[in-house]
């Protein structure tokens, strides 16, 4: 459902931004324009009361209008202020509608798009900057495409036809009354993008309070222990203090911005005053026209400013759209393109050949050289912290694609086997429990929500949290998260093996998932998991080896190469980190002085 | 946009008669009376000039203008010193302005400054178990859109309400000087206008409210889907995702759409009225300048005036709504600021301590009726290392807990040389004892910054204490070495290193009561072997507590308690409890009998 733009050198990315918006004003066409009508409608009407009132002045000042005319000029007025309310009404359904309608279709849009991306991308970007795209940058798009929309066009219109009025009236009055309006523009232009950018540097100090204060608070039990209560406290200072200082900046630009328009319109309006009067005093001008003069200034006023806002608005508006182009413009490096063959329902030979990988940044271990040949049973996977297991895990599990080297699956290429086939066929509890805040029933049946009641219960009973669950007031029901049932870190991995096991898929892969569990639990869990690999391939890693010594097959890694392959006691004999580690964590009488 | 961390308040409105919390409130401002008063006179200033101008307007038509008696010359010579007292007018109220809101902006900042800080010294007072019983994003409410509400009051509303207040009484009066007639025909029409605008208001705020929840919906909803995405991906559910999602989606802009509906019915409703006014001053206002009993100047400025009418009540009650919910905020704050403490701290410091600590007959628990501990009897001779064992929940770290004065127990006494616990001074007491756990605390800086902690350490100490918490090989790594910036934004260290960094912080400390908890459960043991063998003397010299899982890393305790159901069941040497057979060997056991298969 992507498109895929064609990366044409000679389009810049805010033209291409805009591609992104026009199908939405080609979809709702009808609506925008009918917006605009009634914008028109509005603006007439608007326009028209003035002269209404210039005339009833004009005939009281000649004496040729009667109490009866003057009843009928107020009727007009108010004929015309209720076409303005109904006109009103239409724009602001169709054309606000419209932005609201374009806001919720990309961000569809962009959500879809973000759950086809590999992690290499969501390496790249943190979960806060995506957010900030479905919030501050839609927001800022929606606004250009509402009120932006329509300020523009509104100032066009109010500014020419005011202008068309006033140059009826007198034109050298005009041209002399308006000289300091785009002055007004300007200075609304410069103030409103300061004022902007000073905003979103006060946001930016108010969440980090926030988040001083969430941090301090979680962390509570860590800052008595330290005794680190001044320290917190003066460093919330400055971050106060701070914040002070660019509300002030702030409030500078809003103390200019808005006595501005008033001072740049009462400048106008004394120069009325001066010449205007002057004209009127030598009946150049009937006095009616003086003052609707003065009432067609104040309505070019807020035009005037409308310009400067809607510049930097739709300034605002583009870069934002881009920086979500960039995201939908995107490509996984992990797609179908050329995926041909079928996964077999029964997999028997995971082979990696000659493998080697290697993050794009510094986060993690790469891999070497790696080759072996898994078959159905539990393959254990030791080393350690930093040695490359979890990135075996990655590429096992197909987060990654595999640029060299190659991991065959049945002898099939798995860069060439279809994700969703493969993924089907895997099943992995990563190394943090990753919980949704749902039911404890909706996590463990999360890859196959077509589970009964009672197989997630079975399978509970099997990763030895069935008891434990049921404990909660709610059972299975009970909502995980801070309105509901905290868990330990122990309950979470149980859960998060149980989500994994229960879809019974051909390749277990858990990745260190018993660190929390306690040694009884770890004892049953893995009777579990040996019942699972009898039939299927079982990757597990672990820091611990006595959950991994019944492996069908155990191998060391170290800084990203295998350095051991084998069984327990074949690993024992044969590799020294093996062999150190398997005494540190089992001997009883060994190491009297190691203790403490 | 405000993420409140999936947590939402349901937003109450506070009483706005409630006068003891306005007295509250304003005790606030006391401090800043000056500012305030200055304030007070600049708004008068900008109300004076703004009310002029259309007077000055006024004069110009009635008196020049349209004055056929006088001279051509004297209208001009008139005509030019009224636009210079017109200029005047407009920088005078130009600069008043100005300074006016930027005065009260930063009276007002100080004061929720001052206000925010009070608050947080107070939550960091609070007991743990206050905390447990609160979630964390309530408090955070507290010190963040809380007294933003407040702020906002004191700066737009009281100023609104004041400004306002004061400038729709000054139309007011000048209207009725003008004609009074054609004035209290204006006035029949402000009913309808403030019916208006509460109505209005209450039902906006309504909507907003319901957008911005189900936009803190969507959020929470993105942001756990970006953090589990690989889940999703992996277990094929991108498509439920996409649907959940676009349920939101739509049901967001469902209420955006109610919101602009309804601001498409009531804001043109205040136009409406407007015209009408203006209708009405034209029809009967005309009137009497047909019957000369009003001037043209009074009719223009008739009109004038009307425009400003309008204004202030549209203001003011679009206030009313802000000062009901910031009142609804004061509480809340206030509640927080007068809560005691339910753990007070002692007077007692003692110069040095010997480190004898017990625990008599001491009954605690978490939660009603679960009990952690049920009269547990423990004395741990100075200078002693004690190795607490027992399963998950037998309340090994809540004893520590006790010791910290993180919790009361509900009955018995815990001593520290003799001395009740409760005589010493908190923060002196937990600087006696250096407690490693399995969570690290990271602030902001370099690593030596987070080792440090504070304290002054010698370069020579510091390498000392870096060869003895094995940290000499990460420096090593680091890109900055020891300089390096860590934590959010900086390097990332894992786990195992982080407990390293905990383990060297206490060693700078150097305590007096050393306390491991699980300190090296993510540490491989390859290194944790390295880190026990070099912690050796400095736990040998002082009063030491160990807890682990693995039973191994426990072997040179000089006593070890195995704790079952709160309290002590067995009590020994490791080589006496597993001769004995009890509980403890059933442990051994189990851990041993794994490792062997």
């Amino acid at each position: 459902m992507s498109p895929s733009p064609p990366s044409s050198a000679s389009t810049t990315p805010k033209i291409q931004a805009l591609a992104l918006i026009l199908p939405l004003f080609r979809r709702y066409w009808l609506r925008v324009f009918f917006g605009i009508v009634a914008l028109l409608g509005v603006d007439l009407c608007q326009l028209l009361i003035p002269r209404v009132i210039k005339l009833s002045i004009d005939g009281l000042k000649s004496g040729a209008i009667l109490p009866h005319g003057l009843f009928r000029y107020g009727l007009m007025i108010v004929g015309l202020a209720l076409g303005v309310a109904l006109f009103r009404y239409f724009w602001r359904n169709l054309i606000l509608g419209f932005s609201r309608l374009l806001e919720r279709d990309i961000r569809e849009q962009l959500f879809s798009h973000l759950l086809m991306l590999d992690r290499t991308f969501f390496q790249k970007r943190t979960i806060g900057e995506l957010m900030a795209l479905s919030s501050n940058d839609l927001a800022s798009v929606q606004l250009a495409a509402g009120m932006g929309l329509i300020a523009a066009i509104d100032a066009i219109i109010m500014t020419v036809a005011v202008l068309m009025f006033m140059i009826y009236i007198n034109p050298t009055l005009t041209l002399i009354a308006l000289s300091p309006l785009p002055l007004l523009a300007l200075l609304t232009k410069i103030l409103s993008g300061r004022l902007h950018k000073r905003f979103s540097l006060v946001q930016e100090t108010f969440s980090n309070i926030t988040e001083m204060a969430r941090s301090t608070i979680n962390a509570m039990r860590l800052v008595k222990i330290y005794s680190r209560e001044e320290e917190q406290t003066a460093n919330f200072d400055r971050l106060g203090r701070q914040y002070i200082k660019h509300a002030m900046r702030v409030a500078i630009i809003q103390g200019l911005l808005f006595p501005v328009s008033g001072l740049v319109a009462n400048g106008s309006l004394l120069l009325i005053v001066i010449v205007g009067g002057k004209m009127a005093i030598d009946n150049l001008i009937t006095i009616g026209d003086f003052i609707a003069f003065i009432s067609y200034l104040f309505m070019l006023v807020w035009p005037m400013m409308a310009i400067g806002w809607v510049a930097n608005l739709f300034q605002r508006g583009l870069t934002s759209l881009s920086r979500i182009q960039a995201v939908l413009s995107e490509q996984s490096l992990l797609h179908d393109d050329g995926c041909s063959a079928t996964l077999p329902a029964s997999i028997n030979s995971i082979e990696l050949r000659a493998l080697n990988f290697s993050y794009s940044g510094q986060q993690g271990q790469g891999l070497h050289d790696i080759s072996l040949t898994l078959t159905p049973g539990l393959f254990g996977l030791v080393g350690p912290t930093g040695s490359g297991k979890s990135t075996l895990c990655h590429l096992l599990a197909r987060l990654y694609p595999v640029t060299e080297g190659s991991i065959l699956i049945n002898g099939v290429d798995l860069n060439r086997i279809a994700i969703k086939d493969y993924r089907q066929a895997v099943a992995y509890a990563p190394q943090e429990a990753f919980l949704f805040a749902d039911t404890i029933a909706a996590n463990i049946g999360f890859g196959r929500p077509d589970a009964t009641l009672k197989e997630i219960e079975a399978q509970a009973e099997a990763v030895g949290i069935h008891d434990e669950i049921m404990h909660f007031k709610g059972g299975y029901t009970s909502k995980i998260g801070e309105k509901g049932v905290m868990l330990s870190g122990g309950q979470r991995q149980r859960i998060s093996l149980a989500r994994a096991m229960l879809t019974r898929a051909p390749i277990l892969i858990v990745d260190d998932g018993l660190s929390a569990v306690d040694a009884g639990t770890e004892q049953q869990i893995m009777r579990a998991i040996l019942e699972y690999s009898q039939t299927n391939i079982v990757i597990m890693t672990s820091h611990r080896l006595a959950p991994l010594a019944q492996a069908a097959q155990l191998a060391v890694l170290e800084d990203g190469r295998l350095t051991a392959l084998g069984q327990h006691h074949e690993l024992l004999a044969k590799n020294d980190y093996y062999r150190a580690i398997y005494q540190k964590q089992t001997e009883p009488g060994g190491g009297e002085a190691d203790a403490a | 946009m405000q993420h409140n961390y999936g947590f939402f308040e349901e937003e109450t409105l506070g009483d706005v008669k409630d006068a003891q919390l306005w007295r509250r409130i304003l005790r606030y401002g006391r401090p800043h009376k000056r500012n305030i008063a200055f304030a007070i006179f600049l708004a008068l200033t900008v109300i004076a000039t703004g009310l002029a101008l259309p007077h000055l307007t006024k004069v110009a038509i009635d008196q020049y203008i349209t004055n056929d008696a006088l001279a051509r010359s004297e209208r001009l010579l008139g005509l030019s010193h009224l636009t210079m007292t017109f200029l005047l007018m407009v920088v005078v109220g130009f600069v008043a302005n100005f300074l006016q809101v930027t005065l009260l902006e930063w009276t007002s900042q100080n004061i929720m400054h001052d206000l925010r800080q009070r608050l947080f010294a107070k939550l960091l007072q609070q007991e743990m178990a206050f905390f447990n019983m609160t979630p964390t994003g309530k408090l955070v409410t507290r010190l963040s859109n809380d007294i933003q509400n407040m702020n906002e009051m004191f700066t737009s509303v009281i100023v609104t309400l004041f400004n306002d207040g004061v400038q729709f009484l000054a139309i007011l009066v000048i209207l009725c000087s003008i004609n009074l007639r054609l004035a209290l025909m204006m006035m029949a029409l402000i009913p309808f206008i403030i019916i208006n605008l509460i109505v209005f208001s209450r039902l906006a705020r309504d909507a907003f409210r319901a957008i911005r929840t189900q936009l803190a919906m969507i959020n929470s909803f993105l942001q756990e889907s970006l953090a589990g995405i690989s889940l999703i991906q992996h277990f094929l559910r991108e498509d439920d995702a996409v649907l959940k999602f676009k349920r939101e989606n739509q049901e967001y802009m469902r209420k955006n759409l109610r919101q602009i509906k309804l601001f498409s019915v009531f804001l043109p409703f205040i136009e409406i009225l407007n015209s009408t006014a203006i209708a009405l001053i034209i029809w009967y206002g005309g009137g009497q300048v047909l019957r000369a009993q009003m001037s043209f100047g009074e009719l223009a400025a008739f009109i004038a005036y009307m425009r400003l009418f309008f204004k202030p009540m549209k203001e003011i009650s679009e206030k009313y709504s802000i000062v009901q919910s910031a009142m609804a905020s004061a509480e809340r704050i206030f509640q927080l600021l007068d809560r005691d403490p339910a753990i007070p701290g002692g007077q007692r410091k003692n110069g040095a301590i010997s480190g004898q600590i017990s625990f008599t007959d001491i009954y605690f628990s978490y939660k009603e009726p679960e009990p952690v501990l049920a009269g547990l009897d423990l004395t741990i001779a100075a200078g002693e290392t004690v190795a607490i064992v027992g399963t998950t929940g037998s309340g090994k770290t809540t004893i520590i807990n006790l010791l910290e004065r993180l919790y009361e127990p509900s009955r018995g006494r815990i001593s520290l040389d003799g001395h009740d616990l409760r005589g010493f001074d908190l923060l002196w007491l937990r600087q006696q004892i250096g407690l490693v756990i399995q969570d690290v605390l990271l602030i902001p800086g370099s690593l030596r910054d987070n080792i440090c902690f504070g304290a002054e350490v010698s370069e020579d100490r510091l390498r000392e204490i870096l060869v003895k918490a094995q940290l000499t090989e990460v420096v090593r790594q680091l890109p900055q070495g020891i300089l390096t910036l860590i934590g959010e934004g900086g390097y990332e260290l894992s786990t195992g290193q982080k407990q390293l960094l905990a383990l060297a912080r206490v060693l700078v400390r150097d305590p007096m009561i050393l306390i491991l908890d699980e300190a090296t459960a993510n540490i491989d043991s390859m290194t944790e072997m390295l880190v026990e063998k070099a912690l050796r003397a400095t736990v040998r010299s002082r009063t030491s507590i160990l807890i682990a899982h693995r039973l191994s890393t426990i072997r040179g305790a000089d006593r070890i308690i195995v704790l079952d159901r709160g309290r002590i069941a067995e009590e020994g040497t490791y080589q006496q409890l597993f001769d004995r057979g009890g509980l403890f060997r059933t442990l051994v056991e189990q851990q041993r009998l794994q490792a062997a298969k």
